[in-house]
């Protein structure tokens, strides 16, 4: 190897990540202000690890070192610190947009807004998506980088297989389950073909319909609804030219996704963006063996180009746009997730908050904690099963029984309480003889003595009443300034929060030490 | 437990004693082989010098078939004779034969299935193919298949054989495919949709329904459809019951799919290995011809279990020559590869055989180039002759010098020539004999009035077909066929069924009007995409509403100039042209690509505002950098043919509302008017529109920026308001107050830029 070569500029990025938080609206009301305070949707945590940690643990695991995090203006300071206070070793730029949680921004207008910050190819990301260890981002990242070099695909997607909810725990009123989608995809090549859109629907309710361009380029393709979208896309840099120069488009799957799949079979869409799109690719070297094939039909449309390749074959570059965009493919690859290798969701609603929660818990096994401070916290006389999580600094009083169940950091359980199969969020508080079973409750959620909750979702600071009983249902704060209780705990939150700034700026100042001496 | 297994041992019993039986169609109920159908049926067209009956037949005894039924309507006494000289007529053959004359009004496979429903003649599973069936699969296993599940699920009524292949595989047919939707793991057929190739088919549609009970489904349109069907002995029944049910496929498959109340089940067979294919056309007649030549359908070769008995010698370059020794080949003649030459046949000094097919008893004369070429038994071809991808019947005499192009088909017993040329796809056949002797009158009955037809047209016919020539032309289109468009037999799709005809006027004209659906979406679409762009301009709604067929150039066309702007701009910037150069040079561009003035001015617009250089601070500097830019290239944006001020605003604020310059908008806009390229009234007007406000645009970021830009024209307003007051009184500082309103206008713009700077701060913290 000569190494001399080798040390030509500055070592280029391959990827960066783009990972989106929105407010998750579909978590409503676990992600609805704390009083003046916002719960980030990327901070709601599942086994008490916010849920933004797996994503970006999964970057990270991947090799990519550069993520842009893109949230709201006003979960900026939360998200950052929390971003920056771990161990991360990423290099994580958050920048925000200004938006209330009623309006909503489409992934296309934020991608635009920010392309200037994207200067080489990238990975959309969302929140919300748990990985199984059984996937890695690598894997797709590879499916990438191979197929973007042999054959010009523009992007790669991942879809897994979603997991039906069992009709017994499913609540009606925590909200629907987003229906299926139909996608077409081939199975030889891995790309994605179709994707059934609500305007496809609307058009033609009765009949998903294919062109028979698609079928003739891909006779041999796949139908699902069985697959839902990870929301994780690998992208060439030069999609980002081809969002700006479709402006209409606002929701990157439900929009641009679907119409990107056309691109590659439709001829005057080809021929229109092909060239904005710019593949690179060395499909040329293969297209004598591939014109020989009966099976493949694309044979046929690269035979020009090489033709034309062989008359001055140093003539033209293999970058020269006009044959690359000929004869590569400009398809959307995609991976896809069995159900059997391994449970994969996406946390956009309750219900799969809940499961994923349960999911993790089953991995698990509690063991009381080792260090003398937590440990005198819990009472000997408390029934803790074995398939439960219980976060630093929580409190359980004597007789208190907990069963698959996550309880936050900061928590404090009264006596004789039962929880059951519930997730508690931090700085929670359940009173003697609480009956909790099937529920989430935000953070500071209080649940007054001898109160029974069946299956509720809380806001953060819900308090509910002494004996009061709720089944089946959303709890939200409607009225804030109620209660004298509050206001003292906002001073305790407000104290929080400055030592959150303080440590943010002790974070910021080591970042920017670090980037010095880059 | 005794007793049971004897129950079990009975019942395999059955199964073994069962008789496997099978029905033949042996008519085509078309007439793409006209005129060599005329005397005689498809079915006995001889393919490979052996006649498809014979294939068929061999093919069914591969697959362990004991009774036979033959369907016949036209020329039955040919087909019967056929099967009783056959060898599987033969005693000890194992096989049953048996000829069915089926009425004459039997127009369709449907009418042929209620016949055969109303003659009770299938007793349990059967297999159903069509007279011209040349294959190897092994339809014993698929038989197997289908019983074994007939046992789970009554419903399971038939099980399609499928060929899997390539999309553009030759011997599937482009006029007549379709698209099955299958089950991944049952191969169910769970929807059917026929293809055509003119008009062509742009869409599948499948229903959504089907989802419902089997979410993983597989799209094939790689399928070559055998039609070879396991039938159960209900289907005949169903046919009866369902008296429109004509095509087995189109009607009777997409009937019991699509039914709300048959609840009966298709399955499909795929079969990777093997082959099959039906000669349904003279395309598909020379791709299987090819096949065979080419072994694919080994053991049926020429060289072993040839179906006529014949038996050729298998030369290197899959020739085969026949082996009694009767073959006279001239030193200098040539036999490419892939020939076929029967017994008895003599090729004179120079001739040329090319991929082709001759028949027994033939001579092919001195320097006659016979190019893919099917040859019937006795046929004669003179020196000097030119034969090109056509099918010669038997008995032809083609006199010397004769050129036929391709795609051409000449009847039995035609003579022609000498020095006559047949146009390509020319279709001739023999005049019939005037004296009518008893066999002729009965020839005559079955020979339909098309032919009388063609005979009686040929006055308005010249063609030169030389003296000796005995033959009556056919029309290019045949008269009586049905010009109903929707139907398969429609005559620019019977075109992909021809031999010879590539149909690349339809072909291209495929995927051109393929696409050409995909143009009215895409420019729906794109239209849509103008829609957005606009919106913002006021005056040039004008662009906007194309016709919907020519949108889709234009915006092409438009990209395409929006480009050729950009770099004709760039150059201008780098170089240093003069205005008026620049100007020019925009001229004939928009002259090039005929489009609206307003889409030029976006572009100059545009690429001045990009021109600009963000300055980091802002301040004094970033003002200097404005002013400097618009006042050298601020005059191009009038000098472009014509001038609109309050468009220039408007496209300055969609611009900047989409750029990274929002914040420079401010500054912009003061430059702008200090430079005289816009004036105070126009500012005005261009703050009244409501486009300009942002209203009715779909809330987004632009959206908010386009409202920010027009936040900062109102206070340029204000100051304009308090100037003229001020200059009212004091009318000789005018020159002054504006020098302050720029100066405030810069201010404020900075302050927006400011915040801008601020919230950077904080990022960057």
């Amino acid at each position: 190897m000569d190494l001399g070569v080798a040390t030509s500029g500055p070592i280029t990025r391959e990827f960066s990540a783009v990972v989106i938080a929105g407010f998750g609206n579909e978590l409503v009301p676990l992600t609805s202000n704390n009083g003046a305070e916002p719960c980030p949707k990327a901070l709601v945590p599942l086994a008490n690890k916010p849920m933004i940690d797996y994503v970006m643990s999964w970057i990270e695991q991947a090799g990519v070192k550069d993520v842009l995090l893109i949230c709201p203006s006003i979960h900026r300071p939360m998200i950052s610190h929390h971003v920056h206070s771990g161990l991360s070793t990423l290099r994580i730029d958050v920048q925000t947009y200004d938006e209330s949680p009623e309006g909503n921004t489409g992934t296309c207008t934020l991608l635009r807004h920010f392309a200037n910050r994207i200067s080489e190819d990238f990975i959309l990301l969302p929140c919300d998506f748990i990985p199984p260890p059984s996937l890695s981002l690598s894997t797709i990242l590879n499916k990438h980088r191979t197929e973007s070099v042999s054959d010009g695909s523009v992007a790669t997607a991942c879809w897994f297989a979603a997991q039906k909810p069992d009709k017994t725990s499913l609540v009606e009123d925590w909200g629907s389950i987003p229906p299926p989608v139909p996608i077409v995809w081939d199975d030889a090549t891995g790309t994605l073909l179709q994707v059934d859109t609500a305007d496809d629907s609307d058009r033609n309710s009765e009949e998903l319909e294919l062109r028979m361009s698609l079928l003739s380029q891909y006779p041999r393709t796949r139908l699902s609804s069985r697959y839902q979208d990870s929301h994780v896309y690998v992208c060439r840099r030069s999609v980002l030219d081809l969002l700006q120069e479709k402006k209409h488009f606002d929701s990157f799957r439900e929009e641009f996704i679907p119409w990107l799949c056309k691109v590659q079979y439709q001829r005057t869409k080809r021929e229109k963006y092909g060239h904005i799109l710019n593949p690179i690719t060395n499909i040329i070297t293969q297209n004598v063996s591939l014109r020989h094939s009966t099976l493949r039909a694309q044979a046929k449309v690269y035979s020009k180009s090489v033709l034309h390749q062989s008359d001055d074959a140093d003539a033209s570059s293999p970058f020269d746009p006009e044959s690359t965009t000929d004869s590569s493919s400009l398809r959307v690859g995609i991976v896809l997730h069995p159900a059997t290798a391994g449970f994969a969701t996406r946390v956009n609603n309750i219900h799969s908050l809940l499961d994923m929660n349960r999911r993790l818990l089953a991995e698990t096994t509690y063991a009381l904690p080792t260090d003398p401070q937590n440990r005198s916290l819990i009472d000997p006389k408390a029934q803790i099963s074995s398939d439960t999580i219980i976060g630093a600094f929580t409190q359980v009083s004597e007789r208190t029984t907990i069963k698959k169940s996550v309880i936050g950091k900061h928590c404090v359980l009264g006596k004789m309480a039962r929880i059951t199969g519930c997730v508690l969020l931090d700085h929670c508080v359940i009173e003697d003889g609480a009956k909790i079973d099937g529920c989430i409750l935000g953070k500071n959620t209080k649940v007054g003595a001898k109160a029974e909750l069946t299956r509720c979702v809380t806001q953060a600071g819900y308090e509910v009443g002494s004996g009061e009983t709720f089944k089946n249902e959303k709890l939200d704060v409607s009225d804030w300034t109620a209660g004298p209780d509050e206001s003292e705990e906002d001073d305790d939150d407000d104290e929080e929060e400055t030592d959150d700034d303080d440590d943010e700026d002790g974070d910021k100042e080591e970042d920017d030490s670090e980037e010095e001496k880059d | 437990m005794a007793p049971k297994s004897t129950a079990g041992n009975e019942k395999l019993l059955d199964d073994q004693a069962e008789v496997l039986q099978a029905v033949i169609l042996a008519d085509s109920f078309n007439k793409r082989f006209r005129p060599l159908t005329t005397r005689k049926p498809r079915c006995l067209l001889p393919i490979c010098n052996a006649p498809l009956l014979d294939w068929t037949l061999e093919s069914l005894a591969l697959a362990g078939v004991q009774e036979i039924f033959v369907i016949c309507r036209s020329h039955p006494e040919q087909i019967k004779a056929k099967i009783a000289e056959s060898r599987w007529s033969k005693p000890g053959s194992g096989i049953k034969i048996v000829p069915i004359l089926t009425a004459k009004e039997t127009f369709s496979p449907g009418d042929a299935m209620r016949d055969i429903y109303t003659r009770g003649l299938v007793t349990g599973d059967f297999v159903l193919v069509m007279g011209d069936l040349v294959s190897n699969i092994r339809i014993d296993e698929v038989v197997k298949v289908h019983k074994e599940r007939r046992k789970t699920n009554k419903d399971a009524i038939m099980t399609m054989v499928v060929k899997e292949s390539g999309a553009k595989h030759r011997t599937r047919s482009k006029a007549d495919s379709a698209v099955f939707v299958l089950d991944s793991e049952t191969s169910e057929c769970l929807h059917f949709e026929s293809m055509m190739g003119y008009p062509p088919s742009t869409m599948a549609s499948i229903p959504r329904e089907i989802l419902a009970t089997h979410p993983d489904v597989e799209i094939r349109n790689d399928f070559i459809d055998c039609s070879i069907d396991i039938c159960s002995v209900e289907v005949p029944s169903l046919f009866q019951d369902n008296f429109d049910y004509l095509d087995i496929r189109r009607d009777f498959v997409h009937g019991v799919l699509t039914s709300d109340l048959l609840m009966k089940n298709i399955y499909c067979y795929v079969a990777k290995e093997g082959y099959a294919a039906r000669v349904q056309d003279t395309k598909s007649y020379e791709s299987i011809s090819k096949d065979i030549l080419s072994r694919w359908t080994f053991p049926l070769v020429p060289d072993n279990n040839h179906p006529a008995g014949h038996l050729y010698e298998h030369i290197r370059g899959n020739k085969y020559i026949d082996k009694d020794g009767t073959v006279i080949l001239a030193r200098t003649s040539t036999v490419g590869n892939k020939c076929l030459i029967g017994s008895s046949t003599r090729v004179s000094d120079n001739a040329q055989i090319i991929s082709s097919v001759v028949g027994r008893d033939c001579f092919i004369g001195a320097g006659a180039i016979i190019d893919n070429s099917y040859i019937f038994s006795g046929t004669r071809i003179g020196p000097g002759c030119v034969i090109e991808r056509s099918i010669i019947g038997y008995n032809v005499d083609i006199k010397e010098n004769t050129r036929i192009d391709r795609g051409s088909l000449v009847g039995d017993g035609v003579i022609i020539g000498p020095n006559a040329h047949l146009k390509a796809f020319g279709r001739l056949s023999k005049k019939r004999e005037t004296k009518t002797t008893g066999d002729e009158s009965e020839a005559d009955e079955y020979a339909d009035s098309e032919e009388e037809e063609v005979e009686s047209a040929q006055d308005s016919i010249t063609v030169d077909l030389g003296t000796a020539s005995n033959a009556i032309v056919w029309p290019p289109n045949a008269p009586d066929e049905d010009e109903d468009s929707e139907d398969v037999e429609n005559v620019k799709n019977q075109r992909f069924m021809r031999l010879g005809d590539s149909a690349s006027d339809l072909a291209f004209s495929d995927p051109g009007s393929e696409s050409s659906g995909e143009e009215s979406e895409s420019s729906e679409e794109d239209s849509d995409f103008d829609k957005h762009v606009d919106n913002l301009p006021t005056s040039s709604a004008t662009s906007l509403s194309l016709d919907p067929n020519d949108s889709s150039t234009d915006a092409i066309a438009e990209s395409e100039f929006r480009n050729e702007v950009k770099l004709s701009l760039e150059r201008a910037f780098a170089e240093g042209h003069s205005v008026d150069n620049a100007a020019v040079e925009l001229k004939t561009l928009r002259m090039a690509s005929n489009v609206p003035l307003s889409r030029v001015r976006e572009s100059v617009v545009s690429a001045i505002v990009e021109r600009i250089k963000i300055i980091d601070g802002g301040g004094v500097t970033q003002r200097q950098e404005i002013a400097n830019v618009v006042s050298r290239w601020g005059p191009l944006i009038n000098k472009i043919g014509g001038v609109d001020m309050v468009e220039t605003v408007t496209a300055l604020q969609a611009h900047c509302a989409s750029s990274e310059r929002l914040p420079l908008f401010g500054q912009i806009l003061a430059a702008l008017y200090q430079n005289d390229i816009i004036e105070e009234d126009d500012i005005r007007e261009w703050h009244q529109a409501a486009t300009s406000q942002g209203l009715g645009l779909s809330p987004s970021v632009r959206t908010d920026n386009i409202k920010k830009c027009w936040e900062i024209g109102s206070r340029m307003i204000q100051q304009f308001d308090e100037q003229s007051d001020d200059s009212e009184n004091e009318s000789g500082e005018e020159e002054g107050g504006t020098e302050d309103e720029d100066e405030e206008g810069g201010e404020e713009s900075d302050s927006s830029a400011d915040e801008d700077d601020e919230e950077e701060d904080e990022e960057d913290e």
